[in-house]
């Protein structure tokens, strides 16, 4: 998989076209796994999309005591196998993004798998294909690492200057998983 | 304990130790000192010797990882615990009534997967309690007189039965009972795993379906033995008989390291509502105040972070965790937009990381070269 997920929060309108999408994705089970919600609501409407961020690391999988949150090799934080999962909820509290849900029915957690069916072979997730703002994007590294040039470009023309300690704050956001 | 274990060359080992020492004792008592081992039954044995090794350091592995650790320490200590004991144990037998003896959740899932689960598992574990019962000799039957069998359990006879009657019937066909079971769940799963999408979206051939050809190899050939005694007058029976020991040795060794294996730790899912879910939730959030856990989970998650080196404290000295999933994704968002601080003059613009103005916030949002940069 060589494309990566890009998130613009800013660029959200709260159609929430994402959510109705990711419902429609196998084995998704006519649930949603992402979330849009108000930042602030009281000051404005402006909402943004989240989903998982498919840490190379994931604080989900360490607290699991099934060891039941495996990692593919293309590097998707899958949800926890259905076999495995205790029904705990460690997951849901141990992630710092609070992504994971849980089904008290089945007994089982689950999370954004990316579309696995999908990006594995490098189609776009469900909830990035039909986003109608680009706030969800799936492209190229490459492509990416170009916005986020023009981004920080772009900060440095507003005369904020990022220095070593905060660099990184001059970026958006980007997750996903990608080889180089 | 400590000094025992430092004897061994790992826990895994030690333990792996003992449990052979007390499969090959109870198989000294059960056969009266070795006087009635079944020798047709030599490969089971060995196998199953196998079986015990991989599930023992496979088990000591995995209860060694922080998160289970944590887990089972706090399972032990609900346990121990004498003002809330009878309640934890009523749920721990609760939910294993209801989720190990009837499988509810699987249920839940579907009507079709839980009849397929249900049956696999049982026609599974009540094979392996006869297969094991034999070849480990735990129990055997003698004839009393011509009309009675008596079944003879650790060398302590138990029940008798007439030798062609009902009940003596289904003792003999224990074996071709389960193998029936496991032979329509094995069935009913690999349709599922072959027509389901849903199915196929994270499966993995060699994880998901190899086990079910598997079990389908040992039934299969187990009810064929059986078909060849019962209606063949015994055709192929030596080689059919070799070939289904191949397939059980085989399933027996393999059972440990696949997928499988979620049988031995499933237990562990009877202990989750008497720890976590007995009494409701009664932790808020930190932030907006909304009861989202309970105060025991959050500080065994915390520890399990820190035992692993996740560094997950804020600046104010509070965890991630402390905040309700609301919260902390909202957090994530406020950080990422330069949103978390209330701006220093209330009628300033807020100042965004991107330069884009989130609509709302006072200045015109399209202002010439801030919108044209993503084209």
């Amino acid at each position: 998989m060589n494309k990566i997920m890009y998130l613009e929060f800013e660029r959200c309108i709260g159609c929430r076209a994402c959510l109705a999408a990711c419902r429609e994705c196998g084995d998704h089970e006519g649930t949603e796994r992402n979330y849009v919600d108000y930042v602030d609501f009281m000051e404005s409407r402006q909402t943004f999309p989240m989903m998982c961020m498919h840490c190379k690391d994931p604080a989900c999988a360490r607290v699991c005591p099934a060891n039941a949150i495996q990692i593919t090799e293309e590097g998707v934080v899958l949800s926890a196998s259905e076999e495995k999962c205790i029904g705990c909820r460690n997951c849901t509290f141990g992630c710092p993004f609070g992504i994971p849900k849980f089904d008290f029915d089945q007994n089982k957690m689950y999370k954004c798998d990316m579309c696995y069916d999908r990006s594995k072979h490098d189609i776009a997730p469900m909830c990035a294909s039909v986003c109608p703002s680009d706030a969800i994007r799936f492209i190229d590294y490459d492509e990416m690492q170009t916005l986020r040039r023009r981004r920080t470009q772009l900060n440095l023309v507003e005369g904020r200057k990022p220095s070593e300690q905060d660099k990184w704050q001059y970026v958006p956001e980007f997750f996903g998983v990608y080889t180089d | 304990m400590q000094q025992l274990e430092r004897s061994f060359y790992s826990k895994a080992s030690m333990y792996s130790f003992f449990v052979v020492t007390i499969l090959i004792f109870t198989m000294w008592i059960g056969t009266g000192q070795f006087a009635h081992v079944d020798m047709m039954l030599f490969g089971y044995l060995i196998g199953s010797i196998v079986f015990a090794l991989g599930i023992t350091g496979r088990m000591v592995s995995w209860s060694l990882r922080p998160a289970t650790q944590q887990i089972l320490k706090r399972s032990f200590q609900n346990l121990r615990t004498r003002s809330h004991k009878q309640r934890n144990i009523r749920a721990v037998l609760k939910t294993a009534f209801d989720n190990i003896i009837l499988q509810k959740f699987i249920f839940k899932r579907g009507v079709y997967r839980g009849m397929a689960h249900w049956l696999l598992a049982w026609g599974c574990i009540g094979s392996f309690a006869i297969t094991f019962g034999l070849t480990f000799g735990w129990m055997h039957f003698s004839l009393i007189d011509p009309e009675t069998y008596q079944i003879v359990v650790m060398g302590v006879p138990t029940i008798k039965m007439a030798a062609d009657g009902l009940f003596a019937e289904l003792v003999y066909n224990g074996l071709n009972i389960t193998a029936m079971m496991v032979l329509i769940g094995v069935t009913m799963a690999l349709i599922r795993r072959t027509t389901s999408p849903d199915a196929k979206v994270t499966q993995r051939v060699e994880f998901d379906l190899l086990p079910l050809y598997v079990l389908l190899a040992v039934t299969g050939t187990g009810l064929v033995l059986t078909l060849s005694y019962k209606f063949l007058g015994g055709f192929m029976h030596p080689q059919l008989s070799l070939l289904h020991q191949v397939t059980v040795v085989l399933f027996l060794v393999y059972f440990p390291f696949g997928k499988l294996f979620h049988l031995p730790i499933r237990p562990l899912a009877a202990g989750v509502p008497m720890n976590y879910r007995e009494t409701v939730d009664t932790r808020p959030c930190r932030s907006c105040g909304e009861i989202y856990s309970t105060d025991e989970q959050i500080i065994d998650v915390k520890g399990i972070l820190a035992a692993q080196q996740f560094d997950l404290q804020l600046a104010d000295g509070s965890y991630l965790s402390d905040y309700c999933p609301a919260c902390r994704r909202k957090m994530r968002v406020m950080k990422q937009m330069n949103l978390e601080q209330p701006p220093k003059d209330p009628y300033a613009p807020v100042e965004t990381m991107s330069g884009i103005q989130p609509p709302g916030f006072g200045r015109r949002r399209t202002s010439g070269e801030k919108e044209d940069y993503h084209e």
